[in-house]
């Protein structure tokens, strides 16, 4: 008796150490994983007119692509991240793989990389991480018409969903190429870019890396201003908020195109046909800005500085300031020195010899004219140090360039920085900052 | 009795096991996810690099994206399909064909570096220096910013690419040349040449001030070992007239004295130990980039 009691005893033993090893699933981890993933890539080939997806880069923007997977590991890639990827496709490689989650990699270079390229000249991002992107993502969801993934190194966001075949046509006839013709607003050469719309005449700022615009018109005399995030669709942009300015709503811009003759691009709001062209001056130019830049730096005896130099007519850098030997920055400095009884302003340029900075030549300059209508003008008063020869072309149209008969206008963009904007023609402008 | 009773335990155990090795979910060792690699379908650029590295030099090249091989905190992105094949053609032409052509088919099979990572850009570093090439262990090389490679001829190109390209062969030669001395030492005489000059601080140097003290480069100023490899790769790279040009420049005559002194003493090494005729294979090499970049 004792002893069959054991034998159940022992026998009840065996039966618990199973219950331990019992799994909630009924496959094994690699049945499983294999399962996912052929799911997936099932999926993925699933949609003959491919996949439309929006991505959000960690700075900021609003970017569309097209993706079309077929099952040999290829993908077809639309993306209106230029006027080329716009209007061309491109294929590239992808394959699924099994790591800490079930993941898709885009596995060589597509138009989906050119968000992540750390090569900031590639993206307008910052060198060593771009737009702070991804092409490496954890398949997270599978729905019937959608597929959630989430990037591994920056955690961003992609919903995958089924394109129509109108939504394919928009991409191959070349819709969405038309609407990136609005980045050719950064051909018109003037600082000052005007919308005209209606009579209404607009100010209007682009940054293009983080997809922004800025509008400013005159309402009661006073400047006022509104900015909003834009995206592309087929067809044109459109505003994340619309601007209303009195009538006037204006949620995107469609019907853009760009005239290389007239240096314009026309768009269309609401029916109405309007045009954004170069100016001249300012909608209302801020007449105290260059007494206030002057001072502000003749006040602390300090001065202004500027990494690039003049910006002329669509060319950063037009005189070649930053390729004199050694350059490190040019500086402006109200009532730097005193010279036969005349107190003069200095534009210098600062080198970095052995290590250390030094002011060794630069321009000097009378006290400047402040017109009434808020020009600035400059007057030569002669030349201080030696110009080194490799540095004579340079200097030389740089300070040619401040004696501009018309003078300048100053903007004013933030606390501590101006553009200092031509006032002929508004084609040449450098950037001053304390 | 004693032993039905005994029979029937053991049997019901047996049972009872059996039972228990079926929830048992290992599964089955070949359905593994990934093992054995990745695989996709493979295309014109996987058949060129199997017939042309792997068959021949057993050489692997890892073109399709895998973080594993990089630094996890660097952002990298693959390189483009269309670059890889100008990039390994140059590859081959200008390092393994010369030292074929100056060896055996057999040197190269033996001591080639059997494994390359490609990527599209460089890898930028914390100071805002950026890195061109890598190399781990003798065996394998990384190859950074193909999307950038541009020979003559091709679109865009630019006089200034040829930096890049430079750069490209540079680390290729100075891994190879680590692995030969790896395998036989160079000369005990060469650490004496520049003995006491040797410094961690060479990455504030300038590959000018270096030259003066008698180094081919900054680098070479890290230890010896990296001296003799930077004599091998910036004179194969770079070529003779270069090498003399640079060094009949420097104002220091101690210093012309010592690269002088670790010219032949690489020369003589490449005779000695592999039967190579240094200034030939150095000709043939500035020969091929010379084709690639002028």
């Amino acid at each position: 008796m004792k002893k069959i009691a054991l034998y159940i005893l022992s026998i009840t033993l065996c039966f618990t150490a199973c219950r331990k090893d019992e799994s909630v699933f009924d496959q094994s981890p690699d049945e499983r994983i294999n399962k996912t993933l052929s799911d997936y890539q099932a999926a993925l080939v699933s949609s003959p007119t491919g996949w439309k997806a929006t991505i959000i880069p960690g700075n900021g923007g609003i970017y569309h692509f097209y993706f079309r997977f077929n099952s040999e590991n290829r993908v077809v890639m639309y993306s209106d991240f230029d006027t080329a990827t716009a209007k061309h496709q491109k294929e590239s490689s992808y394959r699924l793989k099994a790591l800490q989650q079930p993941t898709l990699i885009f596995d060589t270079y597509s138009y989906l990389h050119l968000l992540a390229d750390p090569d900031a000249a590639v993206n307008g991002g910052s060198y060593g991480s771009g737009l702070l992107s991804d092409f490496e993502f954890a398949l997270d969801t599978l729905y019937a018409d959608s597929i959630i993934l989430t990037g591994k190194m920056n955690n961003t966001r992609v919903r995958l969903e089924k394109a129509s075949q109108q939504e394919l046509d928009e991409w191959q006839n070349g819709e969405w190429a038309d609407a990136l013709s609005f980045i050719n607003i950064a051909n018109i050469k003037n600082y000052f870019k005007r919308l005209t719309l209606d009579g209404v005449e607009y100010e209007v700022h682009i940054d293009p890396a983080s997809r922004t615009i800025v509008f400013q018109w005159l309402s009661g005399g006073a400047i006022k201003q509104f900015a909003t995030a834009y995206y592309f669709k087929a067809g044109g942009i459109q505003f994340e908020n619309p601007l209303t300015n009195g009538s006037q709503t204006i949620t995107g811009f469609s019907d853009i195109s760009w005239s290389d003759d007239t240096q314009t691009l026309s768009v269309n709001v609401n029916n109405t046909a309007g045009a954004i062209a170069g100016a001249v001056k300012p909608l209302k130019t801020d007449v105290n800005a260059p007494r206030r830049w002057w001072q502000k730096a003749a006040d602390d005896d300090g001065y202004w500085v500027s990494l690039q130099g003049f910006h002329v007519n669509g060319v950063d850098d037009a005189y070649g300031v930053t390729s004199i030997p050694d350059y490190a920055f040019m500086i402006f400095w109200p009532k730097y020195g005193t010279n036969s009884g005349i107190t003069y302003d200095l534009t210098g340029f600062i080198t970095a010899d052995a290590e250390e900075l030094a002011l060794n030549f630069g321009a000097a300059y009378q006290t400047p004219a402040f017109t009434s209508d808020g020009r600035i003008m400059f007057t030569y008063l002669g030349t201080l140090g030696d110009v080194p020869p490799e540095a004579e072309d340079a200097y030389l149209a740089t300070a040619g360039n401040f004696l501009n008969p018309a003078g300048f206008y100053l903007v004013q963009t933030s606390e501590t920085s101006y553009d200092m904007v031509s006032a002929d023609d508004a084609k040449t402008w450098i950037t001053w900052v304390y | 009795m004693k032993s039905l009773q005994t029979f029937l335990f053991i049997f019901s155990c047996t049972v009872v096991m059996p039972s228990c090795g079926k929830d048992d979910l290992s599964g089955n060792a070949d359905d593994i996810a990934g093992l054995g690699g990745d695989t996709w379908v493979k295309g014109p650029v996987d058949d060129w690099i199997l017939s042309n590295l792997t068959v021949p030099y057993n050489v692997a090249v890892k073109y399709k994206w895998d973080q594993s091989e990089m630094e996890f905190n660097k952002v990298i992105v693959p390189p483009d399909e269309a670059k890889v094949l100008p990039v390994l053609s140059a590859v081959k032409q200008v390092w393994i064909d010369n030292y074929v052509a100056e060896t055996s088919e057999l040197f190269m099979k033996k001591y080639c570096p059997k494994f390359f990572v490609l990527a599209g850009s460089a890898s930028w570093n914390m100071d805002g220096t950026i890195t061109l090439g890598q190399a781990e262990g003798g065996r394998k090389i990384l190859l950074y910013q193909l999307n950038d490679f541009r020979v003559k001829g091709m679109d865009g190109y630019q006089p200034e690419d040829s930096f890049t390209v430079k750069q490209m062969f540079h680390t290729i030669e100075h891994e190879f040349a680590h692995i030969l001395h790896q395998n036989v030492m160079y000369p005990q005489e060469f650490k004496q040449i520049s003995v006491g000059n040797y410094t961690s601080n060479w990455n504030n140097v300038s590959d000018q001030a270096a030259n003066e003290q008698g180094f081919i480069s900054a680098y070479a100023m890290s230890f010896p070992d990296e001296d003799f490899v930077e004599m091998t790769s910036m004179m194969l790279v770079e070529g003779r007239t270069w090498f003399n040009t640079m060094v009949n420049g420097l104002a220091d005559e101690e210093a012309q004295t010592r690269l002088r002194r670790k010219e032949a003493i690489v020369v003589n090494y490449f005779k000695d130990v592999w039967n190579i005729d240094f200034y030939s294979l150095q000709t043939r090499t500035r020969a091929s980039i010379t084709v690639l970049v002028k």
